[in-house]
């Protein structure tokens, strides 16, 4: 029936019903979670998609809000209720080169709203390493970085204003196209909301001018001690580095074996992507500082890439990291953990002996600039022994990550995959407040139930509404044999 | 002073039914709608630095430290936090949240909600809440901080909050260009230095009475600051000559300019897309009522207006914000912000700006019983 309906709303060929066509669904960017949809739809305008959130409210069905599905937490699965994807929402609706802002549809790939400013000299400054898929949307629901936010902050940011259809099917405008707003800052509040919220119908973001002239150096070195104090020293110089990436050995070498090699000396133990972009003049200057401090550090060597070409493709090893790693096992468990930068030193170390200690490969790949940790685990989730390993190793990690005065997650969102962590950092009455916020957007807890924020947290939804939706909201305790779910308790 | 002082007076007028009047050091007490409360709650006392790291280039302090507090103890390591906002410089950085102030520095290092990185509060149910945290990237949970920021102390008490800084440019410059000619010359002189590749911290317009005001001359001028690298000021400065002829001033006057309200009775702020604010600049420059002082951050798009009340635009009942920023009828063109009015102007111009249902529904959530400055946001 409710299929039907949908269907009548988007055309038959734009519904998924059946579990064999679902099974594409049944998992995001992190495929160690698998959660079976019951259907899935496909709107293909603002209005089907007015009239779908509309339909799902009146039936008082529960949805999940999902864009490319390349998220890393777990966050846009469905278990057993209805998946919204928004990819076909892919308009570009304007753009305004001189006010610098444009306004887009949710699906829109973050990539090709870079490729439709570009000829205008202007760029979109988030840019997840998922840029060539991911859409805006999405961006937005989980409040994307990437490399290039050291410098230009995250999505955040960049959101100027949305329309946002909640849950309910109204419609409401958030921030302002024209400039700032007075009030609460509900567009604040709704980024990074991980679908819970409602979803945004369009878009504006602000637009960056491309930097006059932009350098990247690779640094290599023989010790990822050695690499980690000279991000410090880079930091503590004041120059703001448009990027500061770091990778160990172990991810080196899995990109310069894959289709992705981009030159890296395979030799080091840590090399550090730095890019520095501005007015020449000052990109010049800054350019040397670098270099002399990466020198004085035990950088073996630095190089600048002489063209774009270089640059690009040293960036592309960078990018594709992860994919590059689906090269050493079929599963990947990938963490994103933010410590104060001081303590890079003595995380790095850290995270080495407890790899070590449960003889499993970690591949160390992040932004080290703002101290946000990638470190990521290839492993075969078919084999119980080596997944309880990880799932250790991954754990203790965390906990190191979090003595450290750090959070559990940076750019990645919390989904499903680090929901057993939020009671470590935030006290009852905090994680209470976020419910609290939640149920103002969101009243029954329809839009991507049982993620984010435990369920227990909730006083008044544990209270009052638990019993009568308890069904739906079942899907917050994840499968025993997920590797990054934290020990009971 | 301390958290727990801000719970059990938040708990006394939950008991006795009473309200509170929020505040810092009371340097803005005139700014928002009239508050209706019998109890008042000063920050002020509540002062200090919680932790400081200069290496991560993160601040925690309570929140009635003063902003020149924080610029003292983080200008000994090299560092600051770049947020001037308008009014005096010994306001409370928790004031300065609450009410998201900013300054001419917004337009290269953002708004209060871009500094901040996490904050503790006291909601109106006397609860201790935590969001965001002590690193520079953090998603993990809902965005309370964003939600805080600009809530005018109506959701919760801040009471500790952590900041983003930045270190001190090598090189920090500010020069003036005087805008004395015709209207046309410096609507294109305007046109040239926001269209240039320069890229300065700030660039901010001023009218004759605000340059007046400031002792820097008689006619609306320019100021222009540059940081970074000797290297890329001293480019900068010297690409501006061949705009117009700058002229060096002492960085000192940056503190004056957050002083510009002076004994304004009536403070707004239009906000509106960069390209507009650019092409009504020099008219705007042009009015030249003694009681109007008009600062233009053209790329920011904001036109601050200040109205005092010994002059043609005294009445501010009669005073209507630029019709050409306005827009068209029904083409929602600015966003008028009002910071400051008389007490009785209030409730005609700007009943309120939180009556959507969204909002209400945040407000009766985080304060049930409507106690912390009631009013203030209408």
């Amino acid at each position: 029936m409710v299929a039907a309906r949908l269907a009548e709303i988007v055309g038959e060929s734009h519904v998924l019903s059946r579990q064999s066509e679902l099974l594409v669904y049944n998992s995001d960017g992190l495929p160690g979670y698998r959660r079976q949809p019951r259907l899935a739809v496909f709107p293909g305008t603002r209005e089907e998609t007015i009239a779908v959130i509309r339909f799902l409210a009146e039936q008082g069905l529960p949805f999940v809000p999902r864009g490319a599905g390349t998220g890393l937490s777990g966050g846009a699965l469905a278990d057993d209720i209805v998946i919204v994807g928004l990819h076909r929402l892919k308009k570009i609706l304007s753009l305004d080169v001189e006010n610098r802002r444009a306004t887009v549809e949710p699906g829109v790939v973050n990539l090709r709203l870079n490729r439709h400013v570009a000829p205008h000299g202007l760029l979109y400054a988030p840019d997840p390493s998922s840029e060539a898929a991911c859409t805006i949307g999405g961006n937005v629901a989980e409040n994307a970085g990437g490399p290039h936010c050291l410098k230009y902050g995250v999505t955040l940011n960049h959101v100027l204003a949305m329309t946002v259809i909640l849950p309910s099917g109204e419609i409401v405008e958030l921030g302002s196209t024209v400039g700032e707003r007075d009030g609460y800052d509900l567009r604040g509040a709704f980024i990074g909301s991980e679908g819970c919220f409602g979803l945004a119908l369009d878009i504006t973001v602000k637009l960056t001018p491309k930097p006059q002239a932009v350098r990247t150096l690779l640094a290599d070195f023989m010790s990822v001690d050695q690499a980690a104090h000279v991000t410090s020293a880079i930091i503590a110089s004041g120059i703001v580095p448009e990027a500061l990436e770091f990778m160990d050995g172990a991810t080196i070498r899995v990109v310069e074996d894959s289709i992705y090699a981009a030159g890296y000396p395979r030799d080091a133990e840590a090399i550090l992507l730095i890019e520095l972009d501005g007015l020449e003049a000052g990109v010049v200057a800054d350019l040397e500082t670098v270099r002399r401090i990466c020198i004085d550090g035990g950088a073996r060597n630095v190089r600048v890439a002489r063209d774009d070409a270089e640059r690009l493709k040293l960036w592309q090893g960078r990018k594709k990291a992860f994919g590059a790693m689906g090269r050493l096992a079929p599963h990947l468990i990938v963490q994103d953990a933010v410590i104060p930068r001081t303590k890079l030193p003595e995380i790095l170390a850290a995270i080495h002996a407890i790899s070590q200690k449960y003889n499993v490969l970690v591949c160390n790949v992040f932004h080290a600039g703002d101290g946000n940790l990638h470190p990521n685990i290839a492993y075969s989730a078919d084999d119980p022994a080596e997944s309880e390993r990880v799932h250790k190793a991954m754990i203790e990690i965390m906990q190191a990550c979090i003595a450290a005065g750090g959070s559990i997650t940076g750019e990645h969102g919390v989904g499903l995959d680090k929901m057993g962590y939020m009671e470590s950092i935030f006290t009852e009455s905090s994680l209470n407040a976020m419910c609290e916020l939640r149920g103002v957007f969101d009243p029954d807890h329809r839009s991507n139930p049982g993620k984010v924020v435990p369920v227990h947290s909730c006083k008044e939804w544990h209270g009052v509404k638990a019993a009568r939706k308890a069904r739906t909201e079942t899907g917050a305790s994840p499968l025993e044999a997920e590797p990054s779910r934290p020990v009971a308790g | 002073m301390s958290t727990e002082r801000v719970t059990s007076a938040i708990r006394d007028c939950l008991a006795s039914g009473t309200a509170l009047r929020i505040s810092g050091r009371g340097t803005w007490l005139d700014a928002g709608r009239p508050v209706r409360a019998s109890n008042a709650l000063s920050l002020a006392e509540d002062a200090g630095v919680v932790s400081y790291v200069p290496g991560d280039l993160t601040l925690t302090v309570r929140a009635g430290t003063t902003l020149s507090e924080i610029a003292s103890i983080t200008s000994e390591r090299d560092q600051w936090l770049p947020l001037d906002p308008y009014g005096a410089a010994d306001s409370t950085i928790g004031a300065t949240l609450a009410t998201a102030s900013a300054g001419p520095l917004a337009s290269s290092f953002g708004s209060p909600r871009d500094l901040l990185l996490g904050l503790e509060f006291v909601n109106g149910r006397g609860e201790t809440i935590r969001a965001g945290g002590k690193v520079v990237k953090n998603v993990a949970g809902f965005d309370l901080s964003r939600l805080l920021t600009g809530s005018w102390g109506t959701l919760g008490v801040i009471t500790e909050v952590t900041l983003r800084l930045y270190a001190r440019p090598a090189a920090d410059r500010t020069v003036r260009i005087d805008l004395d000619g015709p209207e046309k010359q410096v609507g294109s002189i305007v046109r040239a230095i926001v269209s240039s590749p320069l890229a300065p911290y700030t660039v901010l317009l001023l009218n004759a009475a605000a340059a007046r005001a400031l002792r820097i001359g008689a006619s609306p001028v320019c100021l222009i600051r540059f940081g970074g690298n000797d290297a890329v000021v001293s480019a900068q400065v010297t690409a501006l000559s061949q705009i117009s002829r700058p002229e060096e001033l002492d960085a000192k006057i940056w503190l004056d300019v957050r002083q510009l309200d002076g004994d304004a009775h009536s403070t707004i702020r239009i906000s509106s897309l960069p390209q507009r604010v650019v092409a009504n600049a020099a008219r705007m420059l042009h009015d030249n009522a003694e009681a109007i002082r008009t600062c233009i951050d053209p790329r920011r798009g904001t036109v601050r207006i200040m109205v005092s009340a010994d002059g043609d635009g005294a009445d501010a009942d009669g005073w209507s914000p630029d019709m050409n920023l306005r827009g068209d009828a029904g083409n929602h063109a600015s966003e008028i912000i009002f910071e400051k009015l008389p007490a009785e102007i209030w409730a005609q111009v700007s009943p309120s700006v939180v009556s959507d249902p969204l909002s209400r529904g945040i407000k009766n959530a985080y304060d049930p019983l409507n106690i912390l400055n009631p009013g203030i946001l209408g």
